[in-house]
């Protein structure tokens, strides 16, 4: 009954005197302008890449279904964490923990595997062990109070320390069932347009949609939106909503997403090694910060961070394409952030 | 009310040594110097000659030495940062600061005719320190004027400034020989190795500053309540802008100190990580994340707490990769020692046994 009212998401503009109302109905809801601006950049990319690699050189076209399935290919343990990390800055919290997770699960894996555990099995110790790690991250904060970022600072490091444990090599993974479904693909298309789809790709976009239907549609999105409020809670807790068991349920989506990325980063390497991750929750909250996502907390979409990964791929598609070294592609993730972030900031002087 | 005085001035006479270290107890420093006092001890009874300092050369050698030197880095970088944190702010920056000026220092000393003189390495470090103060300045401008967020803001930086160094050394490790250069992180002064005497020089100052002038309440009031300091009459803007200013200086020096005795500039991984480093010495420091009061001595102790874990493992016979496990270990229970919930039960269970003891009297 309220999951239904609430889908509807309230904003300043609801409360305004109706004469205003009807002027600004025909302008966009300023909520949404942050996102646009992630869609037009994405856009933008496409068309230059067109221009440069596509029909604007004489070639086929930059712009295809092969684009961006080699995107989603490349991308998709960034969407499975990009997802996981949107609930946590909603509610103005930081995950750092989940690049170390990804590492220590594709160690784990590949040790399960070596010591002739089944895929379903290795795949539901890795999902445990991202789940233990949110669930300690979300303890650590709700109960002793501890800030996210050093709550989830020090899980990075007992993630990495455990990592390190457990392997400090690199660890091929041997197990023909997981070495079938990191090749499994349906091909679409034939020659050189043709495009797939593989197991991570349908396994990312799974977790996009639960993490969409969860953020706009359920009770707890509501209270993950509410507790981005900065009031301390104060809201949520007069709503007759559950804060303590939201903030601990978000950082157990963002370990279970890392732990899902893990398993996606050992399809995409068909290998655990203990330096993987390093940096990679900042790729993660960067693509959230560019999908349009408030490091503030409450303003931001599931889909919007989703739209960030794609621009942060496509950034190392073009770098690469360009025949730029390697280096230039954080200088400008840099840029596209700079960017971003002023632009949201100018949006948000403006709100008031 | 003189009455009052003299009679807390009895109890505190009266009071047991219990009380003493219960009130010793509520202080921010308190829990990481125990931590600290505990590590020496066990790496002490672990290896008998842990704690004995030597005279060879006229330097002086030992391992308590080593460690007060490997805690230089995260000292300079966690002096600057403590006063960010202060304010209420963070600086990610802080690892791509320290690949940055030393990428400039060195490519400096590698293009200059005479990379040995001592004109030529002033010329750099100064080259290098004032590229730290310009991106410190650029960090603080984000944050003070256009109010992004400090974490983001930085981590700008922290991303792109690894690319940057990365542009300035061309993609390779710049090394060059220089003595003059090399002996500032690895030279002695007094017998004293030149980091510590940095640090030491650094602390002294830093404390002058924030202590012996208005400077740092002025931080801890911005931490605490911007808005109420702004009213009082702070100026928030340039206090956060100087003070990310002064964060980037700092982590400027402690690249160049990190970087001297190796003379090699590795853009990708010199201070990779070293922000994390950093803030989690402040927190180990006593300072709270959220802002407002901080401590540069409990820094101190929270670098030295670093270093040492660091040595521990190495003496208790630890891989030294799992070194992030012990980490992860001494900052929980730092933190769990510190919070709200835990205080609140110290508290209780403090009462319950003081009217204990009132009721058998």
């Amino acid at each position: 009954m309220a999951e239904q009212k609430v889908s509807h998401q309230p904003t300043s503009i609801d409360f305004i005197v109706p004469a205003k109302e009807k002027r600004r109905r025909f302008r966009v809801d300023r909520r949404f302008l942050p996102v646009i601006a992630t869609l037009l950049t994405l856009l933008i990319m496409l068309v230059v890449g067109e221009l440069r690699y596509g029909l604007g050189a004489g070639r086929s076209s930059f712009i295809s279904m092969k684009v961006f399935s080699n995107l989603l290919v490349d991308n998709s343990y960034l969407l499975v964490l990009a997802v996981g990390m949107t609930f946590v800055i909603l509610t103005g919290g930081i995950d750092l923990s989940v690049g170390a997770v990804v590492a220590l699960v594709g160690l784990v894996m590949a040790q399960m595997f070596n010591a002739g555990a089944s895929l379903p099995m290795a795949m539901l110790v890795a999902i445990a062990i991202g789940v233990a790690c949110g669930l300690l991250i979300g303890t650590l904060i709700q109960v002793f109070e501890i800030q996210p970022f050093i709550a989830s600072l020090a899980v990075m490091f007992l993630a990495r320390g455990l990592a390190n444990v457990v392997s400090d090599q690199s660890l091929p993974i041997n197990n023909e069932s997981f070495a079938a479904l990191a090749s499994w693909s349906i091909t679409f298309g034939e020659g050189k347009g043709s495009w797939r789809i593989n197991a991570s790709m349908i396994i990312a976009f799974a977790v996009l949609a639960i993490g969409f239907y969860l953020l706009h549609y359920t009770r707890f999105g509501r209270t993950v939106y509410g507790l981005g409020a900065g009031d301390n809670a104060q809201a949520v807790k007069f709503m007759g909503l559950n804060a303590g068991r939201t903030t601990i349920l978000v950082y157990v989506i963002s370990g279970t997403c890392a732990g899902i990325a893990g398993i996606l980063f050992a399809l995409y390497t068909k290998s655990g090694f203990n330096l993987t991750g390093i940096g990679m929750e900042l790729d993660a909250i960067a693509s959230v910060v560019i999908g349009g996502t408030l490091l503030s907390g409450g303003y931001g979409f599931v889909l919007g961070s989703a739209a960030g990964v794609l621009v942060y791929g496509l950034i190392q598609v073009i770098i690469a394409r360009e025949g730029l070294d390697s280096w230039w592609t954080k200088v400008f993730i840099g840029i596209v952030l700079l960017a971003f972030v002023i632009l949201q900031r100018l949006i948000s002087v403006r709100r008031k | 009310m003189s009455d009052v005085k003299i009679k807390d001035q009895k109890k505190e006479r009266n009071s047991s040594f219990s009380t003493i270290l219960s009130d010793a107890a509520a202080h921010s420093s308190f829990w990481p110097a125990v931590a600290l006092v505990i590590l020496l001890v066990a790496c002490g009874i672990k290896s008998p000659g842990f704690l004995s300092v030597s005279v060879m050369d006229g330097h002086l050698f030992g391992q308590l030495i080593d460690i007060a030197r490997n805690g230089v880095t995260p000292l300079l970088l966690a002096m600057g940062m403590a006063l960010v944190i202060a304010t209420g702010g963070i600086d990610l920056s802080v690892g791509a600061v320290m690949a940055i000026s030393l990428a400039v220092s060195l490519t400096y000393i590698d293009g200059a005719a005479d990379g040995g003189s001592m004109g030529t390495v002033i010329i750099a470090v100064v080259l290098g320190l004032f590229v730290a103060l310009i991106i410190g300045t650029f960090n603080g401008f984000l944050v003070a004027v256009l109010k992004i967020q400090p974490f983001i803001a930085t981590m700008i930086l922290m991303v792109a400034g690894r690319g940057i160094a990365m542009l300035l050394t061309k993609g390779q490790i710049t090394t060059v020989t220089s003595p003059p250069f090399k002996a500032i992180g690895a030279g002695f002064l007094f017998g004293i190795p030149m980091p510590i005497i940095i640090a030491i020089v650094l602390f002294v100052i830093m404390t002058l500053l924030v202590r012996r002038t208005a400077f740092g309440m002025m931080l801890e009031s911005i931490g605490i309540n911007r808005e109420a300091s702004r009213l009082a009459g702070v100026k928030s803007v340039s206090t956060t802008w100087i003070v990310y200013a002064v964060c980037g200086l700092m982590a400027g020096i402690a690249g160049i100190v990190y970087g001297a005795p190796t003379m090699a500039a590795d853009a990708n991984n010199i201070g990779l990580m070293k922000e994390m480093d950093a803030i989690m010495v402040v927190v180990l420091g006593g300072t709270k994340l959220s802002g407002g009061r901080f401590s540069l001595g409990g820094t101190v102790v929270g670098a030295l707490i670093l270093s040492t874990l660091e040595r521990a493992v190495i003496i208790f016979g630890f891989p030294s990769q799992t070194t992030p496990l012990f980490k992860a270990v001494v900052l929980i229970v730092v933190c769990i020692a510190a919070s709200p919930l835990f205080r609140e039960r110290q508290r209780i269970r403090r009462a319950r046994r003081e009217s204990g003891r009132v009721a058998a009297a």
